[in-house]
């Protein structure tokens, strides 16, 4: 019968002492658990117990396609698959057996654990026994040819308090580790097969040909049994071990990283969460460590080091004094330092429970490099939330007044004139007056598309030309629309992102003021962060309504033929996707769509969509002083560079207008001037459009001819 | 209709102010000038220039200004003479003592004065509002006598030789409640003293952040340049106040001065509205720099700039 | 000790104009209002003595309801209490005696002041408040060094060149602060809306006594020959203002 003995050579206290480790490990295990979620649980607030049945679903569909964790690298995807569903695969076999032996037989007399049963089962052991192996042998080979993002250096210039060394060994004995466990596994079959030579075991191939590898050596009968039996409690105890250190170890990120997933916020950074009603100062965003959200301390356990938002993190890659993956890092290493399981054995970095966050080894100004773009949180494949992190850390030090001082001369500016320019309230409608039309004034009549159209847009001198445009075209094709004039104020997107949570509930509020007293059937947005806050972050302050972007807006009216572009461009186009539009929103199609419809081929930059490289702007950026480190290329001026890389591209389109801004400026400081020419999308529509006089004038240089550009 | 003048002097000197003075108060009646001094007589000569019919010495305890001692002594003053008009320069020093001594007398008062006329017997005195964008006529129903503070280098300071009767004039000296301890010079660095340059681009609160000085500072060497800039740079910290042009920084007339960047507050105007070219560049129209400039673009200051470096 | 920080809420016109029918002054409608930028130096100046000394900032100005904004801003900064004088009178005569009725009440240590507003420019309430007290006075202060027990301060007062003149002050006294002394803090909203809820202590005054001056007739003033205006592209302004400089140089 094809079966094989269960603790073949063991007595009778040899299985009673193999069964008390078993129960050593797992209590220990279990008091690592109890200690983690004891710790989650000295934050501030829960964790989310909304819609559990769709949580648990989506994590379930998450882990098991994982779907975050190929992004960006199938190498690794495929890899982490191998090893996760080998795992699983001999986790439930033993499962299977001891179920088998210790309650099946015993209690109910019903062996299974024989026959096709068990041929079948060895050979899917063995196969996934073998997946894993292949799935640590690349992990191993991609980590020993030392990609960049593996590397653990800082990138703020602060000396860790927590030697990096431990982190690289820690992942080598990981997967050592495992190897060992994999290795070990086979070889332990590989014996007894040598020692028993049942024919039934070519049923598990790898253990069957390294068995008869074995025998040809000569080690079978007694001295394989020997061996297998020394090397059996090697195996169990190195098994027990792991799982032992498992709360303790990288390998925790198993269930950490699940866990993550499962308790995360889905609108995580696209909305961020209000504070609690008069706040007093301890409880406006994050201090000290036991001031974060229970799940934002999961998160900073199921950081596996991977890299990826390090890697994607513009801040990062300008030279700026932010790595997304130090600062979560550095920041388990305080929670663990002040009440994890190093505080409890007294491992050093220690950390006083009331000791700030910002200082050692977090410096305000890593906090003050983020661009809040989301490519980090876009990325990571453990749903870490890295920009409400920031954002909370800002919360704190905007409360204490601690902050650069340009940005505080801007938001008292934003407070006294409501704009970031410190223009007059008058100067809003300026640009509205110098068309060839009137613009309806929402206030006053009612209209079909309510236009908040944005500080940026109405006030500077190169948008208002865009707007003034869009205005054209929307005229053109016939839409009801009108502004608020002097009713509007900065929608406070990025007050918000930079910390000001007050101020920015002043904004959103008599925002939401004016436009209630409006009759309108939707409103349009002219500026990708009007849009975000509007859209996610005022329906919570009482303002809820339809909201498009312009990129939509006319690609509905082009797709009705409203508006029909008569000529063909024939520009070659690059399109740059701006954070809150895409990351954030979502909207990646309609802009190119309108590009084609302009007749413009378009060549992606390799960084597109949701891979997107921030201008630098957002953030709040835009209002405070360079913080970047040396001289290489700012974030804009780094992508005009990706820009300029692609062949033969005439034209830079851009849908947002900080990038109309900031990418102007690239363009020249980075000395393309004359290369490559800037339009913002709506731009493109107009040239391709024939309209009255007086329409057609973009005043931005005429496109140069579509060569190859100049070395 | 008689005027009285204070004078104002720091170290010995004269200041120029006092013959501004001098010069807008001979249009409106015979000038008294009032030296207020420990030792006044080698300061007569400086203001006894033509339209000056009497210069009064007073006498007081202490060298250099003190609030106090100026007060009683210009108290006692214009009780005594009873001028129509008294003229201080608006000045930090006159600003310690002018509107007190003009509270307690229950004169008429205005500072900041840039016009004065006389209609029939009333004083009407032109100033600014609103940061100098629009402009008042003030009158003083009611009040016997007026005391202005005039704006410093509006007038031209009186030259040519004087025949004005000198006497003294005595005061009860009081005790001095705020007293001069020492005047202590600016802690200038070994930097550049930007009153003997010859071309000046100055840049102002409009070039926007500091990262930017950096880029003036490059255009300023290349076209042979000293850089300066205007008040606000000095106060945010961004430049020493050895570079800072206007009235509490430095006075200076350069062959040419390239603004970039400067609205034009009066009292950055006052420190170099005599040099001789000015050439304003500035987003906002109605700037008042474009007031004294000789030549003017409204244009963005980074785009003139980038295209001025490719010149030089 | 007790420092009173005097403020004004300022109004500020952007480029357009327009009169009111009497001619007096601007129509409200273009003017916006904010704290007096050398009231928020003199707040600062307050709250950094207090926090040496220890203490109480109590915050007045001279004004209609809408002033209070500047009120609260300042108390957001962390001042103690704020007094508000209704009155309308904006010369500086009216506001030092509406003021001083007030401040005198408080019997402060020091009296701080902004050295000027900008919207009037006057430079004067200051130095009349203190007259009206009977202090002791020190205006364009860019220093205080405060010696609680000798009951003196030791100021510095910039003069025109940057000099400096180092005045000893007798206290209780009235200084007038210059812009730049120190870096004033910022007043998030939190602490803002928080100042709303503190209550504004509004006293009246009797407006009596002769303003210092009238106004009769306010206009925009004619702006001469000006500036010959160089047009055209930067690179068109570059050029000829190249041209310029390099002929006037020589």
């Amino acid at each position: 019968m094809q079966t094989r003995e269960t603790f073949a050579g063991l007595s009778d206290w040899q299985i009673g002492l193999w069964y008390a480790l078993i129960a050593v490990s797992t209590a220990i295990f279990a008091w690592g658990v109890v200690r983690l979620v004891l710790k989650y649980r000295r934050g501030r607030g829960r964790f989310p117990t909304d819609q559990p049945g769709r949580r648990v679903a989506r994590t379930a569909w998450i882990v098991l396609t994982h779907a975050w964790i190929k992004r960006r690298d199938g190498v690794a995807g495929l890899a982490h698959a191998l090893i996760f569903y080998g795992f699983v695969v001999l986790f439930i076999g033993t499962g299977i057996l001891a179920f088998q032996d210790d309650f099946a037989e015993p209690v109910l007399g019903w062996d299974f654990w024989r026959g096709p049963f068990y041929l079948g089962y060895s050979l899917f052991l063995d196969v996934f026994g073998a997946a894993l192996i292949v799935g640590l042998l690349i992990m191993a080979v991609k980590r020993g040819s030392r990609p960049a993002r593996l590397d653990y250096g800082r990138v703020d210039g602060v000396a860790s308090r927590y030697a990096r060394w431990r982190y690289q060994v820690g992942d080598w004995v990981f997967v050592g580790s495992l190897l060992f466990l994999g290795v070990t596994g086979f070889l332990l079959e590989a014996l007894r097969i040598a020692e028993t030579d049942p024919s039934f075991e070519k049923w598990a191939p790898f253990g069957w040909l390294a068995g008869q590898g074995l025998q040809a050596l000569g080690i079978d009968g007694e001295t394989a049994a020997a061996a297998h039996f020394r090397g059996w409690w090697v195996h169990g105890i190195a098994a027990l071990t792991f799982v032992a250190a498992i709360p303790f170890t990288k390998a925790v990120h198993m269930m950490s990283g699940p866990a993550s997933v499962a308790t995360r916020d889905e609108m995580a950074g696209k909305r961020l969460v209000e504070l609690p009603p008069s706040p007093k100062p301890e409880e406006v965003g994050y201090g000290v460590v036991a001031d974060l959200a229970p799940a934002h301390l999961l998160q900073l356990d199921a950081c596996t080091k991977c890299g990826k938002c390090h890697a994607a993190c513009p801040a990062a890659a300008s030279g700026y004094p932010l790595s997304p993956r130090d600062l979560i890092l550095d920041l388990r290493e305080q929670s663990e330092g002040t009440f994890g399981v190093r505080a409890s054995l007294g491992v050093e970095p220690l950390f006083a429970s009331d000791a700030n966050l910002i200082g050692n080894p977090i410096r305000p100004e890593t906090v003050w490099s983020c661009m809040q773009c989301m490519a980090c949180v876009e990325i990571c494949p453990v749903g870490i939330e890295h920009v409400p992190i920031i954002n909370h850390l800002r919360r704190r030090l905007v409360d204490r007044g601690e902050m650069d001082a340009q940005l505080q001369a801007t938001l008292e500016t934003i407070y006294d004139s409501g704009n970031s320019f410190g223009e007059p309230k008058r100067k809003r409608g300026r640009w509205a007056k110098e068309l060839e039309f009137e613009v309806k004034d929402a206030r006053k009549e009612p209209v079909d598309v309510l236009w908040f159209v944005g500080d940026y847009a109405s006030l500077d001198t190169r948008n208002q030309r865009v707007t003034q445009n869009l205005a054209r075209l929307l005229h053109h094709a016939g839409v009801d629309f009108g502004i608020l004039y002097e009713g509007e104020r900065n929608a406070g997107n990025d007050v918000r992102r930079a910390g000001e949570e007050g101020l920015f509930t002043d904004l959103a509020e008599s925002n939401i003021e004016a436009i209630s007293a409006c009759e309108f059937e939707r409103i349009l947005t002219s500026d990708p962060h009007s849009f975000n806050t509007i859209k996610n972050e005022y329906p919570a302050l009482g303002g809820s309504w339809p909201v498009v972007h312009h990129t939509q807006l006319l690609l509905e009216l082009v797709e009705s033929g409203r508006l029909a572009p008569q000529k063909r461009l024939g520009h070659r186009v690059t399109y740059h996707d701006p954070c809150t539009l895409g990351r954030y929103n979502g909207v990646y199609d309609e802009p190119r769509k309108l590009i084609a419809a302009a007749g413009c081929e378009l060549v992606e930059m390799p960084r597109n969509r949701d891979n997107s490289f921030c201008c630098g702007a957002g953030g709040g950026r835009i209002w405070m002083s360079e913080l970047k480190q040396g001289d290489g290329p700012r974030p804009s001026e780094d992508r005009i560079g990706e820009a300029m890389s692609l062949e033969r591209v005439s034209t830079f389109v851009v849908a947002c207008p900080k990038d109309v801004t900031m990418y102007e400026d690239a363009i020249k400081t980075s000395g393309h001037a004359g290369d490559i020419q800037l339009r913002e999308v709506s731009e493109l529509l107009l040239e391709s459009l024939t309209l009255a006089a007086g329409a057609d004038a973009t005043a931005a240089p005429a496109a140069p001819e579509d060569e190859p550009t100049a070395p | 209709m008689s005027v009285l003048v204070v004078a104002e002097h720091i170290r010995g000197q004269v200041r120029d102010v006092t013959r501004e003075l001098i010069t807008a108060g001979r249009e409106l009646g015979p000038v008294t000038v009032a030296v207020i001094a420990r030792d006044p007589a080698p300061l007569v000569d400086a203001v006894n220039v033509e339209g000056v019919a009497e210069i009064v010495t007073v006498q007081v305890a202490t060298d250099e200004f003190e609030n106090d001692a100026y007060q009683s002594a210009v108290e006692a003053l214009i009780t005594d003479r009873r001028p129509r008009v008294t003229l201080l320069g608006f000045t930090v020093n006159s600003m310690g003592y002018g509107p007190a001594a003009a509270a307690k007398l229950g004169l008429g008062f205005a500072s900041d004065v840039h016009g004065v006329a006389l209609e029939g017997d009333a004083v009407v005195a032109t100033r600014s509002f609103y940061g100098s964008k629009v402009s008042a006529e003030l009158d003083f129903p009611g009040a016997e006598s007026v005391m202005l503070l005039l704006r410093p280098t509006t007038w031209v300071p009186a030259e040519g030789p004087g025949g004005a009767s000198v006497s003294s004039f005595e005061v009860t000296a009081s005790p001095s409640r705020a007293r001069h301890l020492e005047l202590v010079e600016p802690a200038t660095s070994t930097d550049v003293d930007i009153t003997q340059a010859g071309f000046l681009l100055s840049i102002g609160r409009g070039i926007g952040e500091k990262e930017n000085v950096e880029m003036f500072r490059e255009l300023a060497e290349k076209m042979g340049a000293t850089l300066s800039v205007s008040r606000p740079l000095v106060d945010a910290g961004w430049m020493p106040a050895s570079r800072q042009v206007g009235q509490s920084g430095k006075t200076v007339k350069p062959t040419v001065y390239l603004a970039f960047g400067i609205s034009g507050a009066v009292q950055h105007l006052a420190g170099m509205k005599t040099s001789g070219t000015i050439i304003a560049v500035n987003t906002d129209p109605e700037a008042a720099i474009f007031n004294v400039a000789h030549y003017g673009a409204r244009a963005d200051l980074f785009d003139v700039a980038e295209e001025l470096e490719k010149l030089f | 000790m007790r420092i009173v920080v005097c403020i004004k809420q300022v109004l500020v016109l952007g480029d357009e104009v327009e009169f009111q029918d009497d001619g007096l002054d601007v129509d409200p409608d273009y003017l916006d209002s904010a704290l007096n930028e050398w009231d928020s130096f003199a707040t600062e100046e307050a709250l950094q003595l207090r926090e040496r000394l220890g203490g109480e900032v109590v915050l007045v100005t001279c004004g209609a309801r809408e002033s209070e904004a500047a009120l609260r801003r300042c108390l957001a900064m962390g001042a103690d209490r704020a007094i508000r004088v209704e009155a309308t009178g904006r010369d500086p005569f009216t506001v030092a005696r509406a003021l001083a009725e007030v401040v005198r009440a408080e019997s402060p240590d020091l009296v701080f002041c902004g050295v000027q507003s900008s919207d009037a420019v006057q430079a004067a309430t200051g130095t009349v408040l203190a007259e009206l007290l009977g202090l002791p006075r020190a205006a364009v202060v860019t220093r205080v060094g405060y010696d609680e027990d000798a009951r003196k301060v030791v100021v510095d007062r910039e003069l025109e060149g940057g000099l400096l003149d180092r005045v000893e002050v007798d206290t209780p006294a009235v200084l007038t602060i210059q812009t730049g002394i120190n870096e004033p803090r910022y007043a998030n909203l939190r602490a803002i809306k928080q100042a709303e809820q503190v209550e504004v202590d509004v006293r009246s005054a009797a407006d009596d006594g002769m303003p210092a001056y009238r106004v009769r007739r306010m206009f925009v003033p004619e702006r001469g020959e000006g500036a010959e205006m160089i047009d055209g592209s930067p690179a068109e302004i570059a050029g000829r203002i190249a041209a310029i400089v390099k002929e006037r140089l020589g």
